[in-house]
């Protein structure tokens, strides 16, 4: 099992290797290698979560690195799906490297299969946390489109349709993933009510959840507002996923709370 | 007045506010809440006073927390109704406006049948007026946003009653045992495990509860994630403990006595002779010299307990330590150490039905409206025969949509 994850997680880095290299040289021969090589990443993956599911017994969305696991397959899916449908190219050379950095976090984390403990055994499980995975890779990617944006502004002749699409897209990827925070939260809230006797307990996790939810109610709103477009709500974008990044790893790491598994 | 009317109402204010909750809930998260004053004065040092003047170590029930969220709703309130009056108001004449907008795109014949397939394929509505085809889609989208808004402001609303009306109790009890609340009420414990019979932390007791008119539920299992619901209590699995339980037999008379021990106790007849319960300790390792080193921490059940008290025979005292199946005679006094028993700790709630329902409700809501907001885009097309607009509240990803058409019907060396 560890054995397929590294395989998986080398795969990764070759295709960013390939990405890059393809990208800098503009050898469009390297790229596409560098497309089949995430794709085929994406396919050990998909196997490794499936198998690490059966071995585990359960959903394998229990503990940093599980759901680290889950968070990079959503990011590379994300891609995947974006890149093909939108035939957005351009996202590629940022998403790649972002599913790669997920599964670093996750190389670094303790891998065992533990029994899940009592307070996580719940029809909730799935629901909560898989919506996590979708919320999370969906504003990473977001944040990937909003790189990849201001690099394309900063050309002397810009294509405004590129952008415009790009600045559409990043939307849709925040909606999408606004939903699912909000499911998050809410399916959170009552799993809370079951398992802690409390809806809302101002724990670390659910406070930096919520805060993570107003940041891109807040970027919603600015958009909607039509005042802040383009290269503002591309940092914004850019800058949010630190924060979603801290609502993953950063509170379990340095702050102790109810969601402190592991 | 119309300013501060108008400032209230609006979406900055709304972003303002969001903006203050998220920087309180930053500190919140930052500086541990609810501890003692002394802790804070330990770990800020110089810092502690400002931290209790501004009441950051309960940010979260503070005044102007709770201000925020009060401010909240009423933007809430008001945006909310300013949006559905503008959103019935201007849902009727949407068609005949968008039938006068001026063409932003221009097509060929074959781009305009091309485009109306395109159009009736997604299912609009068609009208015609005047000289143009207005299609239209997605119409109950308009309505996305206001529900949102709606369930955001139910939510807070339900959420502080569901939060802060109950009236909570913890207690434990043995098994076998019952607790009486003040109302009557009385919580029957039948059992309680902590493992199942694989070994797997469990944490499962079965409860009976009877209500001060008489009314008895069945006796129901009860364990974390499977609260136990009858009349209007509700009981969590929220904690449990470990008891140590000694037989003391008196040998001249034959009488005896079971004792749970959960702290520090003497059990003795003269003040003088007897034993001193000190803890129940997990687990030990005992070294082939004999030695015992006593663990104080485990995971779940006690897989290997061992008392730790003192034997005191005409007041002086000896540290001693047993196993379960021991015993030892002090006096005319027979104490047999047993298996430890393990007892739930449980969350009692009164709750208010109603409220967790509403709540529940509004959440469906919150998730309804926001699904709407993002999928269902309102969106108006007017179509002639020079070309095409588009309107309508969420115009954009029409926009979108169509131009990656052109873009395909270029790219495939056919113009629209």
């Amino acid at each position: 099992m560890k054995a397929l994850f590294f395989i998986t997680f080398a795969v990764y880095g070759l295709s960013v290797a390939l990405e890059f290299t393809g990208t800098a040289f503009k050898k469009d021969k390297l790229l596409r290698a560098a497309w089949i090589s995430f794709l085929a990443a994406f396919a050990l993956h998909t196997v490794f979560f499936v198998a690490r599911g059966v071995a585990a017994k359960r959903l394998p969305l229990s503990n940093q690195f599980e759901f680290a696991t889950a968070f990079a397959w959503g990011v590379a899916l994300f891609a995947i799906v974006v890149c093909t449908r939108a035939k957005a190219d351009w996202l590629k050379v940022a998403a790649m490297p972002a599913a790669l950095l997920i599964m670093t976090y996750a190389a670094l984390q303790p891998m065992e299969i533990r029994d899940l403990m009592p307070a996580l055994r719940s029809a909730w499980f799935g629901v909560h946390i898989g919506s996590a995975v979708l919320a999370y890779a969906s504003f990473v990617l977001a944040g990937c489109i909003g790189a990849r944006y201001l690099r394309f502004a900063r050309r002397p002749e810009p294509d405004k349709k590129a952008l415009e699409q790009m600045d559409y897209m990043s939307y849709r990827m925040v909606s999408f993933g606004f939903l699912f925070l909000t499911v998050v939260i809410l399916s959170g809230a009552i799993w809370a009510e079951q398992a802690w006797s409390s809806f809302w307990s101002w724990d670390p996790k659910e406070v930096w959840a919520l805060i993570t939810w107003i940041i891109y109610a807040v970027y919603l709103h600015l958009r909607l507002r039509g005042k802040h477009t383009g290269v503002k709500m591309a940092w914004f974008l850019v800058i949010a996923v630190f924060v979603v990044f801290f609502t993953f790893a950063g509170v379990n790491t340095l702050m102790h709370g109810m969601h402190t598994y592991g | 007045m119309k300013k501060v009317w108008n400032f209230l109402r609006s979406m900055r204010f709304g972003l303002l506010l969001l903006g203050l909750i998220a920087v309180c809930s930053v500190i919140g998260t930052v500086i541990p809440q609810e501890r003692e004053i002394g802790w804070y004065a330990q770990t800020y040092r110089a810092f502690h006073g400002a931290i209790l003047l501004l009441r950051f170590h309960r940010i979260f029930t503070s005044w102007y927390f709770v201000a925020l969220l009060g401010l909240l709703c009423l933007n809430l309130t008001l945006c909310s109704v300013l949006r559905i009056v503008r959103v019935v108001r201007t849902a009727g004449g949407e068609s005949e406006r968008a039938a006068r907008l001026p063409d932003s795109t221009a097509l060929t014949p074959e781009g305009v049948e091309a485009l109306r397939e395109h159009l009736l394929r997604l299912r609009c509505r068609r009208e015609k007026i005047g000289g143009s085809e207005v299609y239209t889609r997605n119409g109950f989208g308009r309505y996305g946003s206001f529900l949102t808004h709606l369930a955001i402001l139910l939510t807070l609303v339900f959420g502080a009653l569901a939060l802060y009306t109950p009236t909570v109790t913890d207690r434990s009890c043995m098994p076998g045992e019952a607790i009486s609340l003040p109302d009557g009420t009385e919580i029957r414990v039948q059992d309680f495990r902590i493992n199942d019979e694989t070994g797997r932390l469990d944490y499962t007791s079965h409860v009976q509860l009877t209500l001060p008119d008489g009314r008895r539920s069945g006796l129901s299992e009860l364990k974390v994630n499977h609260p136990f619901r009858f009349g209007p209590y509700k009981l969590f699995q929220q904690s449990f403990g470990t008891a140590g339980s000694v037989t003391v037999e008196n040998l001249e008379n034959g009488g005896h006595d079971d004792f749970l021990l959960e702290e520090m106790s003497y059990l003795t007849i003269d003040e003088r002779n007897g034993i001193i319960y000190e803890q129940l300790y997990p687990d030990y390792i005992r070294d082939p010299d004999g030695e015992v080193t006593l663990i104080t921490v485990t995971e779940g059940a006690y897989r290997n307990p061992i008392y730790a008290f003192e034997v005191l025979a005409d007041g002086v005292r000896t540290p001693s330590l047993a196993v379960p199946g021991d015993s030892l005679e002090v006096l005319g006094l027979r104490f047999t150490f047993n298996e430890p028993v393990e007892y739930p700790g449980l969350r009692i709630k009164h709750v208010s039905t109603l409220f967790n329902a509403l709540l529940v409700a509004a959440f469906t809501l919150m998730i309804a409206g926001l699904y709407v907001t993002f999928f269902f885009d309102p969106v108006v097309v007017k179509l002639d025969a020079e070309g095409y607009a588009v309107g309508g509240p969420k115009p954009e990803r029409m926009r979108v949509e169509l131009g990656a058409l052109f873009a395909e019907y270029e790219r495939g060396g056919e113009k629209l």
